[in-house]
């Protein structure tokens, strides 16, 4: 009885929503485990791609910050054309220009390009090491000479003072450009959407195609963006603050 | 030792008390020449004061000691020890990092304008040399650093990060450090030259202390009462030659050069 109750409570709810509310927001829910899927892709992809990007992009900018000779003019124009370009275009000459290549299709490559996931995450991570580079570039510039000298009057090799003085100290104020940086990647990612991958974009859409209801499916899409970059800033304001305790002024 | 270096040493005739011998040094920047042959003969537990106005070269010719600067031309022996560089398209570099970190790690420096590492407190630039350039353990470091930060009265200040420090006490944090060291030679640049007057006493009492036992120092200053009472020697540069040298009491009583008077009556006014 009690059960029978409770299924007219849904069915119920469940008109409401196909008929009444504006949002078919009952259709969401139906379909949360999509969304749900689709936002561990978006979050992986992103993660991994800043992961990697990260790991390309601290050499990278050592080197533009020396000026080495040659290494540098390459790094430049790898910058030049990956921050130049869109990414989705940059993921289209991955997934659907490498394919055409015979040395690719016929070697171990293939394995790894075949695979949209893999190709997405190649572009996520060589654009954003592009701009991350450009940005670390920017940091470890500003680290002040002073500090640097100290580090080498202290008899630091010039890998020491890398690792201990200007890679941490530059790290730190590249922190607020960087959030940006991370910002932009997540709503750049919906481009892994149009390469099959079902992304929270990409759920968005299949909602869209299968019912024709386009509120509900892109609605949902944005809440879940909202949702993540919100996280995201929480984080890098709190790591800001413990980072940047050096340069804010001492609570008295 | 190599054949090559043992005859550098015995060529310069320098003897155990010699700690620094700076031989005819050259300087240029471009076509500016900033140091136009300056030698200098600091033995152990030396104070030697150099003074000049700006532009004399003075903080060039301390730069070059531990190579901060590259001299265009000259020798630098520490200990009897050649730092040895060679030419190349840019005048003379290092030819071994090694050895000039290593030389480097035995003349801390303490900057005009402090150079503490501001992303750390105050303890960890004072423990950061001694464990990642001397190899020595964290705690035998911390240790150490709290012996220094005691002496220079910073010990209860020794979490906080330089920027909330005042001028005077980032400076005294960097005389910590470069304590932290326990180097053979401190080179001071120009140490009270960035700091409010008020400030400059604190710092200063603190290198009377450093050479009152027994320290080999080699200070760029301005202060004239420090110079006077505290230095074994003084030197005097000025367009990047030695105009004046002497023992203080001699130069500052009965200077020969010209330069020098006009500069003491400068600066005395």
């Amino acid at each position: 009885m009690a059960e029978q109750e409770k299924f007219d409570h849904w069915e119920a709810i469940q008109q409401f929503s196909e008929n009444v509310s504006p949002i078919d927001f009952y259709l969401i829910l139906e379909n949360w485990p999509m969304f749900w899927e689709g936002a561990w892709q978006t979050v992986t992809l992103v993660g991994l791609g800043l992961f990697f990007a990260g790991m390309i992009a601290v050499p990278l900018a050592v080197c533009q910050v020396n000026r080495v000779p040659v290494l540098s003019q390459v790094v430049s124009a790898y910058a030049y054309f990956f921050r130049g370009t869109p990414l989705l275009l940059q993921l289209y000459l991955i997934y659907y220009g490498f394919s055409e290549i015979d040395f690719i299709r016929h070697s171990f490559l293939w394995i790894v390009f075949k695979d949209a996931w893999w190709c997405t995450l190649i572009a996520f991570t060589i654009n954003s090491a592009a701009y991350t580079t450009e940005i670390l570039r920017g940091a470890f510039d500003q680290v002040p000479r002073g500090e640097v000298e100290a580090a080498k009057s202290c008899g630091m090799s010039a890998w020491k003072r890398y690792i201990r003085i200007i890679i941490p100290s530059g790290l730190r104020r590249a922190l607020p450009a960087y959030s940006n940086e991370v910002i932009f990647m997540i709503h750049g990612s919906v481009v892994a959407s149009t390469v099959t991958i079902i992304d929270i974009l990409g759920a968005g859409r299949i909602l869209n195609g299968r019912y024709y209801l386009a509120y509900e499916g892109f609605i949902a899409a944005a809440v879940i963006y909202m949702i993540i970059v919100f996280i995201v800033t929480r984080g890098f304001n709190f790591w800001e603050k413990q980072w940047f305790a050096h340069l804010r002024p001492r609570e008295t | 030792m190599t054949v090559a270096e043992s005859t550098d040493t015995a060529s310069e005739g320098a003897v155990n008390d010699d700690v620094i011998v700076v031989d005819d040094l050259h300087k240029s920047f471009g076509s500016l020449e900033v140091l136009r042959g300056v030698s200098l003969r600091a033995n152990n537990h030396d104070v030697i004061s150099i003074l000049g106005s700006s532009g004399s070269g003075k903080s060039t010719f301390l730069r070059c000691i531990n190579l901060l600067e590259t001299p265009s031309s000259g020798r630098v022996f520490v200990h009897g020890e050649l730092i040895r560089m060679r030419e190349s398209a840019n005048g003379l570099v290092a030819e071994d990092k090694k050895q000039v970190e290593r030389i480097r790690a035995k003349l801390a420096m303490v900057f005009q304008s402090f150079n503490l590492w501001s992303h750390m407190t105050v303890m960890e630039n004072v423990i950061e040399a001694p464990i990642h350039v001397l190899g020595r353990p964290k705690a035998e470091a911390i240790e150490l650093a709290e012996k220094v930060l005691q002496r220079v009265g910073l010990y209860d200040r020794r979490d906080y990060y330089p920027s909330h420090l005042s001028g005077g006490q980032q400076q005294r944090a960097a005389i910590a450090r470069a304590l932290a060291l326990e180097p053979e030679v401190m080179l001071f640049d120009e140490p009270t030259s960035a700091l409010d007057p008020e400030l400059v006493g604190e710092v200063l009492s603190i290198m009377r202390g450093l050479a009152d036992e027994g320290r080999t120092m080699l200070v760029v200053t301005h202060e004239m009462g420090f110079a006077r009472e505290v230095s074994d020697q003084v030197m005097f540069l000025h367009q990047g030659q030695v105009e004046e040298y002497g023992p203080p009491d001699q130069v500052f009583d009965s200077p020969k050069s010209e330069r020098f008077k006009q500069f003491l009556s400068g600066t005395l006014d």
